[in-house]
């Protein structure tokens, strides 16, 4: 039937000539291998990158204690759900810990792009003086690696005080380790996590935009606040989805901050480094064995509970990804602007 | 601002001073947290390398000045971690980087032009492009490694692979085989390069979505073919994406980079905060003159985009 279809749309297309036609015919032969060469492409990409989750699927969906036989590669033998639920029990709890992660994520998220955002457009746009000398000293400091900076930096918030005027009122410095503030007092001056490379991303896409769009505010009569909030932002929204997702996905999984300056905070990042460190492998062993009676689970449980954990781990990212990536595409408001 | 200049003095003059204090207050926040965060510490570190530091009986910190000893032991005595000389430690990722940057650059844009387009189940596609973003926090790369038995069949699954192109490319071009290993090799890193390039493809693809859509339909009613739209609308617009894109990869390789795990071995698992902070300035002294070179040469072969006509 479908043949006898197909068929009739050959005959059809061969009796107006437009297949017979060598141009035509040249043309449709070249988009249809084009579209398979593409189509190829773009699944061998999505292949490769999704390899290491792919190869993770025999570990953690099979039976605890049959890890580690050779002969499966891709299909386990038996299935099993086991993984999850240890890994659940380990961190999880009641995901409480994860709504609080994703909740200082966001926040911190929310304030960097605001400091970052301002700080790009006056790189970008305002002719302020030493303008380029500043550009130079954020690029540096996106350089210098943050481990060298850690010692001086700890002592700093452990002995907190700005010129001395803590001093002078409470007679005694602020102990900021081990306070959430000192996390959001690193973004709001603009050194949390990567921040300096917001600043620039931001610098370049403010850099790009048509000097008519300030031009035409300034004749309506816009003042700097007016034009920032109401011509720059908005047609800066991908750039500000960018650098908020970059944000929210390092600083949800950042374990060195977070460590470092408040350790005793409820973050999933630190809690799975933490749980699953080489050390303790023998104590989550000895957990999977008791709790679900599987005394032959070995080193390749270890390993299968704590690749359960990252999985449910990154499934929040994926979700805000998914929610938020049609923003990211969303295009300018300048189509009012001729060339 | 070109419309300013028809303006009387007096009035631009105001104009761009309250430019200029307004944009000082944007900058404010970055200024203090440059000053209190970055450069006091940076001082430090500075000031730590010509030191021998220990740590005294009460607990605080003891210095003795060594002058330039930190920096002399650090060339001639200290190994790294891979018992290398640190001299051919830095050569070799400098090299290294020097190879994988332009790589990671030109393969981002081109997954930027992959997701960028216009098909079925983009969608999914782009959450796929972005994973390894997700996957390259240090955090997932160490809890999804396998400690087991694993390991050798995939190394062998590569080789393999990597052979079968040796072989082809031997028998069926006459390339020497210098060229036939290289690109062999960037064959064989291919994973390791998109684990790189994920930043940079989603600010790519920032980048494409700013391009205004009315040039594209100038050029479709000019009559441009998709090569000549590719070279003379969306590179040229992209070229601001195109620097940060190249300063990007190459920091974030440096920072990926042995040298970096070094300095942090050095100030705490040996306990020689000296030497490590006497590697610290090397290092940032080396990104330096490799990032202001690069950017030598890059403005003069990308031609930047000021959003001025």
């Amino acid at each position: 039937m479908a043949q006898n279809k197909f068929l009739s749309a050959v005959k059809e297309k061969w009796n107006d000539n437009s297949i017979a036609d060598p141009l035509y015919f040249k043309r449709s032969l070249q988009s249809v291998l084009f579209k398979i060469f593409a189509a190829s492409l773009i699944l061998g990409m999505c292949f490769s990158i999704l390899y290491p989750l792919i190869k993770l699927f025999p570990m953690v969906f099979g039976n605890i204690e049959e890890l580690g036989n050779p002969d499966v590669v891709w299909v386990p033998i038996n299935y099993s759900l086991i993984s999850f639920q240890a890994a659940i029990r380990l961190c999880y709890g009641k995901f409480v810990i994860v709504l609080q992660s994703l909740l200082y994520a966001a926040v911190t998220a929310g304030i960097q792009v605001m400091i970052c955002a301002m700080a790009g457009y006056v790189l970008g746009r305002i002719k302020i003086p030493f303008r380029n000398l500043l550009f130079a000293l954020v690029i540096f400091t996106f350089v210098v690696p943050p481990q060298s900076l850690l010692i001086s930096q700890y002592l700093r918030f452990k002995q907190f005080d700005i010129l001395g005027i803590f001093q002078l009122f409470t007679g005694g410095t602020v102990d900021l380790i081990n306070n959430p503030a000192t996390l959001y007092l690193l973004s709001l001056f603009g050194f949390g996590l990567k921040q300096s490379l917001f600043i620039f991303i931001f610098r370049q896409f403010f850099m790009g935009l048509p000097a008519e769009l300030e031009e035409a505010a300034l004749i309506d009569g816009c003042g700097f606040y007016k034009t920032y909030f109401k011509i720059a932002l908005p047609n800066a929204v991908p750039s500000i989805m960018t650098v908020s997702i970059l944000s929210f996905v390092w600083n949800y999984g950042d374990t060195y901050y977070t460590g470092y300056f408040h350790p005793e905070g409820p973050y999933i990042a630190m809690k799975l480094s933490q749980t699953f460190a080489a050390t303790n492998s023998n104590n989550v062993i000895t957990a999977v064995q008791t709790w679900y009676d599987a005394p032959a689970a070995s080193s390749f449980a270890f390993d299968a509970v704590k690749q359960a954990a990252v999985l449910i781990y990154l499934v929040p990212l994926l979700i805000v990804y998914f929610l938020v990536q049609k923003k990211l595409v969303e295009n300018f408001e300048r189509s009012g602007i001729v060339g | 601002m070109t419309s300013e200049n028809n303006n009387k003095v007096h009035k631009k003059l105001t104009y761009s001073t309250t430019q200029k204090i307004n944009g000082m207050v944007f900058m404010l926040p970055w200024i203090i947290g440059f000053l209190l965060f970055f450069l006091i510490p940076m001082i430090n570190t500075i000031i730590y390398s010509f030191h021998v530091v220990g740590v005294k009986d009460t607990g605080g910190m003891e210095m003795t000045w060594s002058g330039i000893q930190n920096y002399i032991d650090l060339f001639n005595t200290e190994v790294s971690s891979a018992s290398q000389q640190f001299a051919r430690v830095f050569a070799d990722e400098n090299m290294n980087i020097i190879v994988n940057t332009p790589l990671i650059v030109i393969f981002s844009l081109f997954s930027a032009l992959l997701i960028n387009a216009n098909y079925k189940g983009r969608e999914v596609v782009r959450v796929i492009f972005f994973l390894p973003i997700v996957l390259g926090l240090s955090l997932v790369t160490t809890l999804v490694t396998t400690t087991g038995g694993e390991v050798t069949a995939i190394t062998a699954e590569v080789t393999n692979e990597s052979g079968f192109l040796m072989r082809m490319l031997m028998s069926n071009t006459f390339l020497p085989r210098d060229a036939i290993t290289y690109v062999v090799d960037i064959v064989s890193n291919i994973s390791s390069i998109i684990s790189k390039a994920g930043v940079q493809t989603l600010i790519y693809l920032a980048g494409l979505q700013s391009i205004n859509p009315s040039l594209y339909e100038v050029a479709k009613i000019e009559g441009a073919t998709t090569y000549e739209v590719f070279w003379k609308i969306t590179f040229p617009m992209l070229s601001n994406v195109t620097i940060f894109a190249f300063v990007y990869s190459f920091v974030d390789l440096f920072l990926a980079s042995t040298i970096s795990n070094e300095i942090y071995r050095f100030a705490f698992t040996r306990n020689n905060i000296g030497v490590g902070s006497a590697l610290s300035v090397v290092y940032m002294v080396n990104v330096l003159v490799a990032l202001v070179l690069m950017l030598f040469i890059l403005t003069r072969v990308v031609k930047l985009d000021n959003g001025s006509k």
